[in-house]
């Protein structure tokens, strides 16, 4: 007991200031609740280091402590407090301000949890934790989008969730277990376990918003004030996408789960970049983008067991798409929601232009970026694991996508159609900041990958 | 022994760094930076030159450890191929940044791309490593691309789109196969030594391989049909990246053709030895008619680029077929010297062009004539290029393509029907001489709207034609360096 409850540290920790934090919010202290916030999770992460290389598990194999969750940490936690800041530059002075960190911190949590999930119910916990803050997050603007944006998802994540802990139940009456670690007995009983499977990917496939599970996704990031789009669309989507490659690991190789996976990344990629070929709003673009990169995910999940490079390639995506994709949604806070207001930046902020197109081309893949990284090792995993055609599909999708963030890229360097200066959100300091260290990690990560890669085990 | 190569890779990209930290200083100091730059760089590659190539193998190199748990690391060297396409790149750099030294719009970004793909172009010659090749390769398209869409011409925007997303679709087949051979190689690794003294892909594996790493190449060399970016790219982009594109950016397609496609899978090339050989003869053929066809004097030069890269495919293929080594050297020596002296010659001729345009704001051979008159510099200039580039003997191209007939003729003497290219380039610069340079002086030109070189213009362009009569007459010393490495190759 003491040591399952050592090693959860970093969770006890998260979870210590949420309460704080919640206590600071009630006396209406926003800003001390942001620092509570801020100090609690860089904590966690700290306290997170020495587990590097562990890999064992607590209370009875029901949370992993391994290499994924523990990565996990360590870029969730960070990425949640470069969140913090934006969310700060964009609601501070709000009504209820406060609540928003404490429910960003919550989300941030069951994100975690899924990251290290060893049994169905820690499964269902995490994802009903993450859904239930999420859904207030979106909602939090009381206007008339973000209503009924946050309604559409709260349908969608009570219908989904609801058939995954159905199907569920087949696999707990078929291994008699709730663990993961028992699903190998589900061997002669295939159906089973396909039924679980298909289970767990509509679950996880609402969260990690893989298609056709996303169609929350674009309103949702629209309705919700741009910072929550950003958290929504890293953290959580993350921690689904771990939790899936902590579930598949487990499976019986007769339901030949790779194959299944491996058609959802393609539906997910594809139907991702084409849909958002089409946006005007840079929001709903960078949505359709995240709907898109978490198909590139699943070509790491699909290897795992396959190939050693797949838990390395997860975990350097993880971190570079946290990083390129929370960068560019500061520069949508800085610059502004639609394409139109994105003429002429290269003109007039030369310097916020350059990094808009740094955090493009590492989310297309273009070396020596973070997402070049990242997208080679995916593809060199999934190749060994005999995925090739998987890997030309995604390398296909990758012109797609090129053509998708050119769409941002090229009117930069337009004449301008404003009249006047551009717009910049007010408090720009936070964002500066965010920006700033999302920029050194997306260049970080593609020149010193070994730093990620070494102590990857 | 201090890492001169790396020096030589990373001395622009320290230049560029600078350029973006004195946003304030005026235009003449940031073009002064970007011509001290790269005169140190191409000083950097001429000690390089000095210090000469092994015959076994790849000479001076450097190692640092980059990413060991995927087996990739910082690896540069050089051997005969790609020594000589490393001066020329510092070269031409050197002389390109003289010659735009007049570029006032946004000197500070234009100072600093140019210097940043300066660093990629020296990169992707020097990378012995499979990912850093890529990351040269690719760094290499995002510049040229803002180059073009930047200072470009009218229709910038979209030729610049155009080159991206076709060099981009094209380059990605490179990296299922560097992948591939990634995995294929045991232990794993990214060395491309390894990858060449012991190809590590055989059967289908290798020709997938190859048709992967073909089609990237084919894209960037431009062989037909994978040509329609050029034109466009060619016509659209400013006088500085037509010099750059044409003079430096095809050879990554040459050279790739030859350090991968060629050394890596030696098996499937051979194989496949008949359908390049066809490619190329097509890609010289169609060049050249292509190029007869064209009224627009840039694009004339950009259809005979296509001509000049379909010999050396043509080459390179001969050596493929070829049984005998003695032979084999002799097509890989005059493709690589093609190389050479297509960047020479092109780059002069991108470079004058671009200087009448400078005067006369359009191109189109219909608008001049007796320019040879009113500027008798730029028009002898002019027709010592256009002579090198239809292959006139003393010339630098001569040499070269003498090699590769040669060659052709003793392994498959069918393939010597592109010999019919030369005659029609000849054809069409002599019309395009006439055209231009000869015959009545339009009343236009007089020498105030069209004054001769300057002194800048002239220093721009005078080590390049210089360089082209040199190579023409005593071309060995380049040669010696090539062949010291054709003579060895085995396969």
């Amino acid at each position: 007991m003491e040591r399952d409850l050592t090693l959860l540290i970093p969770e006890i920790i998260i979870l210590l200031t949420v309460v704080f934090a919640l206590v600071a919010e009630m006396l209406r202290l926003p800003r001390i609740a942001l620092t509570v916030c801020i100090f609690g999770l860089l904590l966690a992460t700290v306290q997170t280091l020495p587990m590097l290389g562990a890999d064992t598990s607590v209370f009875g194999g029901t949370f992993r402590i391994d290499t994924l969750s523990v990565w996990a940490k360590l870029i969730l936690l960070p990425a949640t407090v470069l969140s913090l800041l934006l969310a700060r530059a964009e609601l501070a002075g709000t009504d209820r301000e406060g609540t928003v960190y404490v429910l960003v911190c919550l989300v941030s949590l069951a994100s975690v949890l899924l990251a290290g999930v060893g049994d169905t119910m820690v499964l269902v916990l995490g994802i009903l934790l993450s859904g239930l803050g999420s859904f207030a997050l979106v909602a939090y603007p009381r206007n008339d989008f973000a209503t009924e944006a946050a309604m559409k998802f709260f349908v969608f994540a009570s219908v989904t969730t609801s058939v995954m802990i159905f199907g569920l139940s087949y696999w707990f009456g078929g291994s008699g277990s709730t663990l993961l670690s028992e699903l190998s007995r589900l061997e002669s009983s295939p159906s089973v376990a396909v039924i679980g499977l298909m289970a767990v990917i509509i679950g996880l496939g609402y969260k990690a918003s893989l298609v056709p599970f996303h169609f929350w996704a674009p309103d949702a990031y629209e309705g919700a004030p741009v910072s929550i789009a950003a958290y929504l669309s890293v953290v959580p989507k993350i921690g689904a996408i771990l939790a899936f490659a902590q579930v598949v690991r487990d499976i019986p190789m007769i339901t030949n789960w790779p194959l299944i996976i491996a058609v959802v990344a393609v539906l997910t990629m594809t139907y991702g970049y084409l849909a958002a070929l089409v946006q005007r709003n840079v929001v709903r673009l960078l949505a359709y983008s995240s709907v898109a990169q978490a198909g590139y995910f699943l070509l790491g999940v699909v290897a795992v067991g396959a190939s050693p490079l797949a838990l390395q390639s997860l975990i350097v995506f993880s971190a570079a798409y946290a990083a390129m994709n929370l960068g560019a949604f500061a520069m949508v806070m800085l610059i502004g929601r639609t394409i139109e207001t994105f003429k002429g930046v290269g003109r007039e902020k030369p310097l916020l232009a350059v990094a808009m197109v740094i955090f493009l081309l590492s989310l297309v893949g273009i070396p020596p970026l973070a997402g070049f990284v990242g997208k080679f090792l995916l593809f060199g995993a999934a190749i060994e694991a005999g995925f090739l055609w998987l890997t030309v599909v995604a390398i296909l999708n990758s012109v797609l996508s090129l053509a998708v963030y050119l769409r941002i890229m090229v009117p930069m360097y337009q004449q301008s159609s404003r009249n006047g200066e551009l717009s910049t959100t007010e408090s720009t300091p936070f964002i500066t900041t965010v920006w700033i260290i999302a920029l050194l990690f997306t260049i970080g990560i593609g020149v010193s990958a070994q730093l990620l890669l070494g102590n990857i085990n | 022994m201090y890492p001169l190569i790396s020096i030589t890779i990373f001395l622009p990209l320290l230049g560029a760094l600078l350029v973006l930290f004195m946003r304030k200083s005026p235009a003449p100091a940031v073009h002064a930076i970007g011509i001290i730059t790269s005169g140190l760089t191409l000083l950097g590659a001429i000690m390089m030159w000095s210090r000469g190539v092994s015959e076994t193998g790849f000479a001076q190199l450097e190692q640092i450890d980059w990413m060991p748990s995927i087996g990739a690391a910082y690896r540069v060297g050089v051997d005969g191929i790609s020594l000589p396409l490393v001066l020329l790149s510092a070269l031409l750099f050197f002389v390109t940044f003289i010659y735009s030294a007049k570029v006032r719009k946004q000197p500070h970004a234009f100072v600093a791309l140019m210097l940043l793909l300066e660093t990629a172009s020296i990169g992707v010659f020097t990378a012995l490593d499979g990912i850093l090749f890529y990351v040269f390769f690719e760094v290499s398209l995002v510049s040229m691309y803002f180059m073009i869409a930047q200072w470009g011409h009218e229709d910038r925007q979209r030729a610049a789109l155009m080159f991206f997303i076709y060099t981009f679709l094209g380059s990605l087949p490179l990296l299922l196969a560097i992948l591939g051979l990634y995995l294929g190689s045991d232990p794993h690794t990214f060395d491309m030594r390894v990858w060449i003294s012991d190809p590590p892909l055989e059967g289908v594996a290798a020709m997938l391989a190859l048709i992967a790493m073909l089609i990237t190449f084919a894209v960037k060399t431009p062989v037909f049909p994978f040509h329609t970016w050029l034109p466009a790219a060619h016509v659209q982009a400013p006088a500085a990246g037509s010099v750059i594109l044409a003079g430096v950016m095809l050879k990554f397609g040459t050279y790739g053709i030859v350090r991968f496609a060629l050394q890596m899978t030696p098996d499937a090339f051979r194989d496949a030895g008949l359908v390049i050989l066809t490619f190329g003869v097509v890609a010289a053929l169609y060049g050249a008619f292509a190029a007869l066809a064209q009224s627009d004097l840039k694009r004339l030069i950009a259809y005979t680029s296509i001509n000049h890269m379909g010999y050396i495919i043509v080459g390179v293929a001969i050596a493929a077929l070829a049984t005998d080594p003695a032979i084999r050297a002799v097509a890989l020596d005059g493709s690589v010297l093609q190389m050479v002296s297509h960047g020479l010659v092109t780059g002069a001729l991108f470079m004058l062009v671009g200087m009448i345009q400078d005067r006369a704001h359009t191109r189109e051979m219909d608008q001049f004539g007796g320019l040879l008159k009113v500027v008798p510099i730029l028009g002898w200039s002019f027709v010592l290029a256009a002579f090198a580039s239809l292959g006139l003997p003393g010339l630098a191209h001569f040499p070269a393509e003498f090699q590769i007939f040669l060659a052709t003729l003793q392994v498959e003497p069918a393939a010597i029907i592109v010999i019919l290219g030369i005659v029609i380039t000849a054809g069409l610069y002599l019309r395009a001489i006439a055209q231009v340079f000869l015959g009545e002086v339009g009343e236009k030109w007089t020498p105030k709207t069209m004054p001769d070189l300057n002194y800048r213009e002239l220093l721009a362009l005078s080590p390049l034609l210089i360089l082209t009569i040199v190579v023409g007459i005593a071309p060995a010393w380049v040669l010696d360096i090539i062949h010291k490495t054709t003579a060895a190759i085995q396969f």
